[in-house]
Formats: structure tokens, C-alpha cells, sequence
């Protein structure tokens, strides 16, 4: 069962732009195409009408060629004839009968290619973008290209019912199925036959055939296997008669089916029916404004050492992967230590294009590995470190954009950055256009947003620019200025994009989105009921599930007051334990809420699930704690731990004043205020050089410095005070000579036994103390003969020493 | 020189008397006696110097004026297995106050102590920090202050000058008020009889106060905080939006910091410490990547786990932020902060926060159920206010003051059985009455040693 949305209505659906023209889909402009092999003059009728002029200049005169599909699918050679060159309108016949002109991604000649049918690129993939660009321009330019998506009904699988692939073929019981292969297959799908057709599933190791052999078989539905179809129903190469041959391999991929046990769910458990990524309906791929493309690089491929340029202008500026560069799910470019870099020959196409128009733009889509790579290149065509034609950069949280014109110099600088305070660049997923025309000179665009950073430069001519440079991604033409991070595409156009362009393309994503049906018809009483998702690979490692809704397949089925509670997402029969954004949802299904068109939403919020085997392999299903009347918890938090303690090592039982208290106990034990301007002040200087926190083993020796320095202060303040001295000293003759023994040492040193050390055994004994003192007194005496000022000194210094003692410190 | 040995652990050793002279002239310090070193982990300190004369060298003094000398003596411990009523009462003052006693309060607070029973301790240390006694000053304006002080800035500084965060502490201790309203309450502390008054603008009033070592104790005045900062009463929530915790937290930023650091200071947990993985995300704002780098396993691992506590829980401060022009705490009902919705790209499918409502998702179950979140309370509400009440009734909250006054005043963290025992009656008692005057009276009396 198809259902279309209706396309107007299907904006409510998804911020998406899931209808309307396809983007790019209006160009009238002829790309270049100078890449085929000469095709014959064309020297049949003209177009008959303006879609078939269209064709003609989009698609037609790009597949004719005797090195396309023009060698085999021409006048009088195999059906379809939509390459024939004899009569245009003829060709246009033939090419509409294997053309989706709703969905030029899911048109049958692009699947053909797509599956790896005589692909003029190592990679199949590559092939199929390039065709589906081309027929996106061709419906576009008729005026006639609205998209509309159509959710189709999934397989209705129970979750964990699927079985899953082993990781040899020894466990798949790949044997037999292998044999058929290897046996009727190898002259062509294997790597070295001598017509060599990709997916190598006849290879001579079987590994590398299982491998390739996988996404060919359905294990849970085997008549449902590519290897099944092909021949049963397209008689692909049949060995005998194609019914038995089709037979044969169903009957293999069986036994390889029954020898591996499907992985069970709990049977009580409340869960949908269970879905793959690649059972959903694509949701994406022709929303982005593409007219004046002029290289496009969407890094599909996935594996090799070759990123395609897959904007369908020849010639192609392929590029060439080198050092530690990987490939990222999901689509992408995981540059780490090296770069991806074009032939000069084929960037030439960048500098003819560009230098007819005077004007570009280069667009990426980046995630920065780190926001601490400073004069990195993300995209650069240029020929050294000092010269360049222009150069996507970054500097820290700023964009750089070097671009050599009139106004600036070989090397493009200087260049124009995004404001170091605006911190425009994040180390995450970011939609990356910078303009240059000749008025505006350049602009830089973030996220869809322009920035607001003016080009001094201004504008100026292209006329000094090199055409024997090259396009590199990820670091310079000689290996320098690396960067580091992942770019997920990457696309020249030979105009300067507007902002509402811009914007188009930042709206439309990058990667592949899919609307994912998992089914809950069998658990609530609404006919063909589901909970839509629209999904995506993430990246290497997750998932994108986003903007759940239920809705029926049934434009006349209503939900009435269903209770929805708690809904999980699981992956490969088990849930995942992070990520179940949706776990706290309690919501009711009903027709208020609803309509047929957009369903009920039932959370805006998107979230991120672990990727465990890919996404051809990896099953998702739901699980609800209520779903109408079925309830079951799926899973619960566990049980707190009650805390253990283990003891800690003893530690010291005492400790040292701090800062402040050091002063308000000096300021205690010697009665001046700590207002006494002189103390003030000197607590000021030292206080942050006193102890900061209590512990003894963080005392330092520049502490007792300090302490020291408040200490002799705070005596002085005392000692100078004629009034507050004679009070603390009381008896003292301040012109004494303190000889040894006499009652004025006892003077001086009773009044701070007393108040600094106190009569407390776990202080310092008294008479230890006393006999330092003294002996301090007698060793200053004899330095300098005491008496008159000498005797103050002495007397200062005795305090000092007592208050800046440890007594006072320790506490 | 004379000194008292006695052999056993660290807490029986005694101090050992060493002296230190140190002399300075034209500025240099000149160590004239034995080498004396800390040893780690012990807390002891050691002479390694032979007896040795301090003096037997007589010192060049060019001239006594600038001669600073100290002696470093750094008595014998007194082995607390042995400690009398005097020892108690002095180590109990010492560690209240930051200051010793004169010998007058000494005799006093002696007596006080008596037998030494918990109970006469407990009294006694209450004695010492009774805001009616002039000795108890230095409680309020010295260990309490510092107590504070570093909570009430990004870097912890204890330095920091006082502000009204610290002073409406102080106050609170003061006047026995439920400590669990820290943080939701409609109080601010401001002195009496100082220029300038309290000012929503400037700091400039509580420096003024410590500038001039005004007495805490005396001088603090508590006022509804609505009637100084204008915010309507139900968005005051206590020192969370004093204007010294809006200037350090609300500041820049995603008012996350308001959150962490609260968590911090009051609750003893950095989000490290209650990062779980397992609760749902979707209240994650758009401004975290999904993809760090380009690695969405970095969140799914990382990320998430302090996110899917924290965001929904810092939601509650959505109307708040201080203005830098004005530097002052802004509030802005009914309207979410644009920090709250800044870098919106990063994933899009993020959380956007329509308003200051709160959820603690910790709740929910697994190990941050031991935070031990109040059953009387819905785990959920709208404002600062009552997400402060939710943290300050939770037993991580009452566990934290506790702890917090213990490592004050035992000047070590609870480290054994009979260390966590008494940690647990502290916070029984905490949580009955909230009162964290009592908090510190009965540390005080359980490390006054016996």
C-alpha cells in the first residue's frame, strides 16, 4: 500500500522540504560537457517540445556518447533505446519509460546503475548520483518536476525475529549459495574477470564474496533477495531457464536462512514491528539550490581511494585520497593526517568556469575535529602555500577565506575571517558558504545565516588566476597547513549564491534521510497504523532519529483516545541504554489531534542512537510501557547501589590559620586593631601570600615569611603605642639594657607567654619558650648593646617572634 | 630545648618545639636553625636538625628597625587521648573562631567544658558561637566568611572579596533561619550604618564593610531580597540570585554554571559525579553537538551524561541574567534568555526552551536516587525558587553542609566509621531543624578531642 502526502500538507510533516521543485530543478543552463566521447552529430528532427529540449540538453546529450550508455542503448541496438541518437524525440520515448519523474533518485535507469550496470566510474554509486543530477535538471527545467513523497507500507517484521549476518561465511553456511554463484557468475562479478562487473560476489576469496553478496540477500524473506529477483523476474544472465536458475539461489539463500537463528524479544513487551534504515522512503536528495554546480562532492562512495565529483560537468575533478584520510557513514570525509586532492587537469574546470562568470561560491558542509587548529585548509584550490586561486580556511572559532582577484594578492590575503568574538565556527556539523562577486567581493555564510563580515577588499577581477592549480581538501597542495575533522560535502559553484540560496541548501541537509514506518497496527485497533520517524545516519557512529508522529497509511482511520507512554527505541532486538529521548512521552492518540495528512506529532525533539552494524543491517523497533491497551515496562532503571566507604588514611589533626584568621588572631593576641593603618597595609601586601587553607602539608616557607612580616607589624604598631604598650608590658623600664636575669627580660617575655602561648598543654611549655626568648634577647644585646630605642627594637623583635610563631599558627 | 615526647599516631604526637629564626635584612631571609620539614601524608612536623643553639651565632643586624625576626616554634601536640577540658575548650574556640582565646575566655570556657561529656562540648561550643557574646565575632566575620567566600566565584577563591551571597550565609548561621532556604528564599543580608548602602549595581557596600573590619556579627541586617533587586518574590531564590552568584554564574555563558556550581558547593557533586548516560536526552538544548568533531559516540558517552541531568534542571533559570552593562541581575518573566536558545544550529532537533520550567530527571531512578530527593516535594516546577528547594531538601544537600563544616573545623574529611557516624547524626539533626549554627557547635565538640 503506497499513500501519497499530499504535497502541501506535507510541509506540516517535515521542516524538510519534502514537495515542490526539486532543487536545482529549474536550471535551464546547459553544464558542460565536454567529458563524453563524442557522440554523432545530431542530425535527426529537433525536440518536439520544450521537456524533450530539456532532456535533450540535460540528459540526452550526456548519455549518448559512445562511452555511456550511447554504445549499447542506440538506434536498433538494446531496449530501452533512450541513448539513440538518431531522433531525439524517439530517445525521449524510451527514457521516460524508466524515468521516476517524481523521484529521479528512484527511477529504474538509476537503480540499473546504481546496481552496478555498466557504471563508467569505478563506483557504482558515483554513476547513479551523476544520472540522477542530470534527470533532477531535465524534469526540473520542464516545469513540470513537483516531487511528492510517497511513504510506502514497510515489510511488517516482528523485532528480533530478522536474522542477522554472521561475520564469516562459515557460520552464514555461505557454501552453497557460493558455489551457485561462483560457478555462473565469475566472469563478470568478479574483480579480475576480463568484464569485470562490481559487486564481486563470484570473487575467488569468499570473504571478499560474502561481503559483497550481502545486501543481495534477504534472510527473512529470501524471494525477496536481489540474486532471487534478477533473474526470476529480470533474467539477468540466466544459466539455464531463469525460473530454475532463480529457483536454485532462493533454495541457497533458505539454507543459509535456517542455519541462523533469529535473534527474540521478549513476547510480552508492547513493541512495533521492527524496520531497517533502508526500509524507509527517502526523504531528501533534491531540495538544494544546485543551478551553476560546477563540481559537487558528496563522498558516497564509502570505501576506495577516490571521492567522486558527481555534479555530472565534465571533466570530472575526481579526487584522490592520501595519507589517513577515512570514509564516514552516513557519507563523508574523516580527515585526520592527509588530504583529498584533484588532478590540475581536471581542476581546470573550475578555473575556465569560474573565470567565465567572474564569480563563485564554495559551499561545505564541516564538522571541525577541534576548534584549536589555527591556518588549516578545508578547501583550497591552489598551487603552494604562498598561491592560490581560494581557500575555505579555519583559524580557531573563525572561518578563513583567502581569494585571489584584483584586490588581493597571489596568495588571496589578505583574508576575510570571521570575527574571532563571534566564534562562528564550532567543532560541530556546520553548513559553510563563502561567496565572491565582483561588487560584494567575499562574504561567508554560517548555518544558513550571513555573518556580517565585510570584505575590505572589496571586489574585484579574476584575470591573475592560475589555471595550473588544484582542488585539495583537508590540507594544502604540498601537505601543510592540515586540518583536521570531517566534511560531509563539498560543492563549487560558478555564481555567487544569494542568501535565500543559501539557505535553501542549508535547509536541505546533508546525507540521506529516510521516513522509517514501524508498524503498531497489531497493537492498537487503528487500520495500517504507524509511528513515523524521520531518520538518518548520523555519522560513523549513530543514528538520527527526529520528529516522531503516528499516522495511518488509512486516510480514513482515526485514533480515539489511545494512551501512548514511554515509547523506546530498540535496535537489533535489544534497547539501547542511551539515547531514549522519547522514554518519558504520555500523550493520547486522538483525533483531535490528528490528521490524515500529518499525522499527531508526539515529540519535536530528535536524538541520537548508537550505530552497532550499519544501516543495512541494523534493525530498529519500538517499545512502548502503554500502547491502548497493551502495557508492559520495557525496561527500568536499576536499583541504586547503596554507597560504600572505605576509610581514608589518618591525616593530620591539626592545622594552620588561614589568612584572615592569622590577622585576627595577631590582632587578639597583641590588642591592635587591625584598622592600625601600618597593619592594614601590610596585611594587604602579604595577605595572599598567607595560607590559604588549612591543611599543614600545604605550608611553604614563603607562608612564614609573610607571617613574619604581619607579625613584627602588628608588634610595632603595639611597641610604638607608648599607652598600649604599657599596658601589655606592664612594669617594663623601656630604657633598660635588659641585662641577662633581670626582671625587664620577664617584661617582656611574661605578657606574651601568657596571651600568644596560654597556659595549655597542648601548647609549647612555658619555660621552653621563656629560654628561647631570653636567649633571643641575649643574642640581639650583644649584636648592639641594648638601652634607649635598641631596647624597643629588641622588644619588637621578641614579639614578632612570638606572635609569628607556630604557636599562633597552629590551630 | 624542652620538649614533651610522647610516641604514638599522629593525633598523640605532641608538638615538637623547633625553633626557626629567620632574619631579614636588606630584605633577605636568612634561616639560622635546624631544617624542619612536613612530612605528607602525616601532618606532623619533624625536626631533623640536631639540637642545636638557636643563637650561637649572633646575627648581623644592620639595624633593629627593619629586623624582622620570628621564631617558628612549633609546639608539642597534645595527645587528644589525653586532652583535658582546657585543651578542648581552647582547640574548640581555636577551631570556631580562627582565633585563640585570652586567658579570661580560656578559664571560662574551661569551666564550661567541665567534665567534658558531648553534651557539656556541644554547650560550650555553642557558648562560643552565641551572636549575644562579643567572643563569637571573629565566627561570623572570619570563619564563616571564608567558610563562604568560595562559593561565591568560578575560581573557588577564597580570596574573593565579601558580597551579599556570603554575608546573607553569615546571617543566616546568625539568626538560626533554616539553612535548607539558602537557596530559595526571599532574604538578603546587608549592613547597618555603612557608606555606600547595598546597591543592585556594585559590590562597592560589602567591601566597605570588610574594608573597614566591620563586626558581621553585629552590623548584618536581614531584608527581603525583592525589595532590593525589585524581582517579584516567587523568582528569589535566596544566594542563587544574590547579585555576587548572578555576577559569577549568570554571566555570559548558558546559565549552566548557575547550576554547577550550586551543585558544587551545595550538594558536594560535580556533574562528573552524577553523570549517567541512561536518562533520556530530549530536554538537551540545541547549542550541544550531537557530533562532536564529527564523533556522536564522544556525546552518546559522554556528553549526555551530565546534559540530561543538568538542562533540564538549569531550565529553571531561563528568565535570569546579568546584564554587564549594568552589571546587574536582570530578570525577564515570561521571556526565555537568548543564551538559552543561542548557537540553535549545532542540532537543530534540539531541546528549545519555551519557558523556566524544571524537571529533575534524577529522579527517575538509578545512582542519583541516593542523592536522596525529598518525598514531599514533585520533583518538578517552574522558576528558580522551587528548583532550589528541591535541591536544598535533598540529603546530598544536608550531607554537604555537614561535611563542609566538618573539613571547617576537624580540618580533615569524615575518614572513618566513627567520623561518618557522627556525620550521620549531624545530618539527622540538620534535618530536622536546618540549623547549621548546630552543625558547626557539634563538629566542634566531636574534634575538641578527649
Amino acid at each position: 500500500m503506497k499513500r501519497a502526502l499530499n504535497p502541501a500538507l506535507a510541509l506540516a510533516i517535515s521542516l524538510l522540504a519534502l514537495v515542490g521543485c526539486g532543487g536545482g530543478a529549474d536550471t535551464v543552463e546547459n553544464p558542460t560537457t565536454s567529458g563524453p566521447d563524442a557522440a554523432p552529430d545530431y542530425a535527426g528532427p529537433p525536440p518536439a517540445t520544450a521537456d524533450i529540449q530539456a532532456f535533450r540538453i540535460n540528459f540526452w546529450e550526456n548519455v549518448r556518447g559512445a562511452n555511456r550508455c550511447g554504445v549499447c542503448h542506440a538506434a536498433g541496438d538494446q531496449a530501452p533505446q533512450f541513448a539513440r541518437s538518431d531522433d531525439v524525440n524517439a530517445a525521449y520515448q524510451q527514457a521516460s519509460g524508466v524515468v521516476d519523474r517524481d523521484n529521479p533518485s528512484q527511477s529504474a535507469i538509476v537503480l540499473k546503475v546504481a546496481g552496478g550496470h555498466n557504471c563508467w566510474l569505478a563506483d557504482a554509486g558515483a554513476c547513479a548520483s551523476i544520472m540522477t543530477r542530470w534527470i533532477q535538471d531535465w524534469v526540473g527545467s520542464s516545469g513540470t518536476g513537483g516531487r511528492r513523497i510517497e511513504l510506502a507500507a514497510p515489510p511488517l517484521r516482528d523485532p528480533g525475529s530478522s536474522r542477522r549476518f554472521p561475520s564469516d561465511p562459515l557460520s552464514a553456511n555461505f557454501g552453497a549459495l557460493y558455489a551457485l554463484l561462483d560457478a555462473h557468475c565469475s566472469n563478470c562479478h568478479q574483480s579480475n574477470a576480463a568484464t569485470a562487473q562490481s559487486p564481486y560476489f563470484a570473487a575467488d576469496d569468499i570473504d571478499e564474496a560474502y561481503i559483497a553478496a550481502i545486501p543481495r540477500i534477504n534472510l527473512d524473506e529470501p524471494e525477496r533477495s536481489r540474486f532471487y529477483i534478477r533473474l526470476a523476474a529480470e533474467s539477468h544472465n540466466c544459466w539455464s531457464d531463469c525460473r530454475s536458475d532463480a529457483e536454485a539461489l532462493r533454495l541457497a539463500i533458505e539454507q543459509m536462512a535456517d542455519s541462523i537463528p533469529p535473534t527474540q524479544i521478549d513476547p510480552a513487551l508492547a513493541v512495533s514491528k521492527a524496520v531497517t534504515l533502508y526500509d524507509g522512503t527517502i526523504a531528501s536528495g533534491g531540495a538544494r539550490y544546485e543551478n551553476h554546480l560546477i563540481a559537487l562532492y558528496e563522498f558516497k562512495t564509502g570505501s576506495g581511494g577516490v571521492a567522486y565529483d558527481t555534479s555530472g560537468v565534465d571533466p570530472a575533478a575526481d579526487l584522490m585520497l592520501s595519507g589517513d584520510v577515512g570514509w564516514v557513514g552516513g557519507w563523508g570525509l574523516n580527515v585526520r593526517n592527509g588530504k583529498a586532492q584533484a588532478s590540475t587537469t581536471a581542476s581546470r574546470k573550475l578555473h575556465q568556469l569560474i573565470s567565465a562568470t567572474g564569480e563563485y561560491s564554495i559551499e561545505a558542509w564541516v564538522a571541525p575535529g577541534a576548534v584549536t587548529q589555527e591556518d588549516a585548509r578545508i578547501v583550497s584550490y591552489s598551487g603552494s602555500a604562498t598561491a592560490r586561486n581560494f581557500t575555505m580556511g579555519q583559524t580557531l572559532y573563525s572561518y578563513d577565506f583567502y581569494a585571489r582577484s584584483s584586490a588581493t594578492d597571489a596568495n588571496g590575503a589578505p583574508q576575510l575571517s570571521t570575527a574571532d568574538a563571534d566564534r562562528r565556527l564550532q567543532a560541530t556539523l556546520q553548513h559553510v558558504v563563502m561567496t565572491f562577486d565582483p561588487v560584494n567581493g567575499r562574504r561567508i555564510y554560517v548555518n544558513g545565516e550571513f555573518t556580517g563580515d565585510l570584505d575590505a577588499q572589496g571586489g574585484g577581477v579574476l584575470g591573475d588566476w592560475d589555471n595550473s592549480f588544484a582542488l585539495v581538501l583537508g590540507a594544502e597542495v604540498n601537505n601543510n597547513h592540515q586540518w583536521t575533522g570531517v566534511i560531509r560535502l563539498v560543492a563549487i559553484h560558478d555564481r555567487a549564491l544569494t542568501l535565500e540560496q543559501v539557505q535553501q541548501n542549508f535547509a536541505a541537509g546533508v546525507g540521506e534521510k529516510f521516513f522509517l514506518l514501524f508498524g503498531v497496527g497489531h497493537l492498537i485497533d487503528v487500520a495500517q497504523s504507524y509511528i513515523m520517524f524521520e531518520a538518518s545516519q548520523y555519522d560513523s557512529h549513530g543514528y538520527l532519529f527526529n520528529n516522531p508522529k503516528f499516522i495511518s497509511l488509512d486516510a480514513n482511520a482515526r485514533p480515539d483516545n489511545i494512551v501512548l507512554k514511554g515509547m523506546r527505541i530498540g535496535l537489533n532486538g535489544a534497547e539501547p541504554s542511551v539515547g531514549q529521548a522519547y522514554r518519558l512521552l504520555d500523550l493520547v492518540l486522538d483525533e483531535s489531534y490528528y490528521t490524515p495528512e500529518a499525522g499527531q506529532e508526539l515529540s519535536r525533539v530528535g536524538t541520537i542512537i548508537p550505530l552497532e552494524q550499519g544501516p543495512a543491517s541494523d534493525e530498529f523497533f519500538l517499545c512502548f510501557d502503554q500502547l491502548g491497551a497493551r502495557q508492559n515496562v520495557c525496561s527500568e532503571y536499576a536499583a541504586p547501589a547503596p554507597a560504600t566507604y572505605t576509610d581514608l588514611p589518618a591525616s593530620s589533626d591539626i592545622g594552620v590559620r588561614t589568612f584572615d584568621e592569622i590577622n585576627a588572631a595577631m590582632a587578639a593576641v597583641t590588642g591592635v586593631s587591625p584598622n592600625n593603618a601600618q597593619v592594614k597595609a601590610t596585611y594587604e601586601s602579604v595577605r595572599q601570600s598567607l595560607p590559604a587553607v588549612h591543611s599543614i602539608e600545604a605550608f611553604v616557607s614563603s607562608h612564614q615569611t609573610s607571617i613574619a612580616q604581619l607579625a613584627i607589624q602588628y608588634c610595632s604598631a603595639l611597641v610604638d603605642d607608648t599607652n598600649a604598650r604599657a599596658s601589655y608590658f606592664p612594669g617594663m623600664n623601656w630604657t633598660s639594657t635588659l641585662p641577662a636575669g633581670s626582671a625587664d627580660r620577664d617584661a617582656i617575655v611574661d605578657p606574651l607567654i601568657e596571651r600568644v602561648f596560654g597556659d595549655v598543654a597542648s601548647q609549647p611549655e612555658s619555660s621552653a619558650v621563656r629560654n628561647e626568648l631570653d636567649s633571643l634577647i641575649t643574642s640581639l644585646c650583644n649584636t648592639a648593646a641594648c638601652g634607649g630605642s635598641r631596647t624597643v627594637d629588641v622588644v619588637k623583635a621578641v614579639c614578632g617572634a612570638a606572635v609569628g610563631s607556630a604557636a599562633l599558627l597552629v590551630k | 630545648m624542652g620538649m614533651r615526647k610522647t610516641a604514638g599516631s599522629v593525633g598523640a604526637q605532641r608538638r615538637v618545639s623547633i625553633e626557626t629564626a629567620i632574619e631579614a635584612q636588606a630584605g633577605a631571609y636568612i634561616r639560622r636553625t635546624g631544617v624542619h620539614r612536613v612530612e605528607a601524608g602525616m601532618g606532623s612536623v619533624k625536626n631533623e636538625s640536631q639540637p642545636q643553639r638557636a643563637h650561637s651565632q649572633h646575627p648581623t643586624l644592620g639595624s633593629l628597625a627593619v629586623a624582622v625576626v620570628a621564631v617558628a616554634a612549633l609546639a608539642a601536640v597534645a595527645p587528644q587521648a589525653h586532652a583535658g577540658p582546657r585543651e578542648q575548650a581552647k582547640r574548640m574556640y581555636d577551631r570556631l573562631t580562627g582565633t585563640p582565646p585570652s586567658p579570661t575566655l580560656l578559664d571560662e570556657l574551661e569551666s564550661r567544658v567541665g567534665g567534658g561529656s558531648q553534651n557539656q562540648l556541644f554547650d560550650t561550643a555553642m557558648y562560643i558561637v552565641d551572636p549575644q557574646q562579643p567572643h563569637s565575632s571573629p565566627f561570623y566575620s572570619v570563619v564563616l566568611k571564608n567558610f563562604a567566600t568560595p562559593w561565591t566565584n568560578r575560581d573557588q577563591d577564597v580570596f574573593a572579596p565579601l558580597n551579599d551571597y556570603t554575608a546573607t550565609v553569615i546571617g543566616m548561621v546568625r539568626d538560626d533561619v533554616d539553612f535548607r532556604g539558602l537557596l530559595s528564599d526571599d532574604i538578603l543580608y546587608v549592613g547597618s550604618g555603612v557608606t555606600p548602602a547595598y546597591s543592585t549595581t556594585s559590590n562597592a557596600h560589602y567591601e566597605a564593610l570588610e574594608s573597614s573590619n566591620a563586626d558581621l556579627r553585629v552590623v548584618l541586617q536581614p531584608t527581603a531580597q525583592s525589595s532590593l533587586n525589585g524581582l517579584p518574590s516567587n523568582a528569589v531564590a535566596g544566594v542563587m540570585t544574590s547579585r555576587a552568584a548572578a555576577e559569577a554564574f549568570f554571566i555570559d555563558g548558558t546559565n549552566r554554571a548557575m547550576f554547577r556550581f550550586t551543585m558544587l558547593n551545595h550538594l558536594c557533586r560535580d556533574l562528573e559525579q552524577v553523570h549517567d548516560t541512561s536518562y533520556p536526552p530530549d530536554r538537551i538544548r540545541q547549542d550541544v553537538t550531537r557530533s562532536p568533531g564529527g564523533d556522536s559516540s564522544v556525546f552518546n558517552n559522554n556528553c549526555v551524561g551530565c546534559h540530561n541531568g543538568m538542562d533540564p534542571l538549569a531550565q529553571a533559570f531561563a528568565y535570569y541574567d546579568f546584564d554587564e552593562m549594568q552589571q546587574r541581575l536582570v530578570y525577564t518573566p515570561g521571556q526565555v534568555q537568548p543564551k538559552y536558545l543561542q548557537n540553535s544550529d549545532n542540532f537543530k532537533p534540539g531541546f528549545v526552551t519555551p519557558d523556566d520550567s524544571w524537571e529533575n530527571r534524577w529522579r527517575l531512578g538509578g545512582p542519583n536516587l541516593l542523592l536522596g530527593w525529598s518525598p514531599s516535594l514533585p520533583g518538578r516546577g517552574a522558576g528558580a525558587k522551587t528548583m532550589g528547594q528541591e535541591l536544598a531538601s535533598s540529603d546530598a544537600f544536608a550531607q554537604c553542609q555537614v561535611e563542609k563544616v566538618f573539613r571547617a573545623v576537624c580540618l580533615r574529611s569524615p575518614s572513618n566509621a566513627a567520623d561518618r557516624s557522627l556525620a550521620a547524626d549531624v545530618v539527622g539533626g540538620f534535618q530536622t531543624d536546618g540549623n547549621l549554627k548546630r552543625v558547626f557547635a557539634a563538629t566542634a565538640a566531636y574534634c575538641a578531642g578527649d
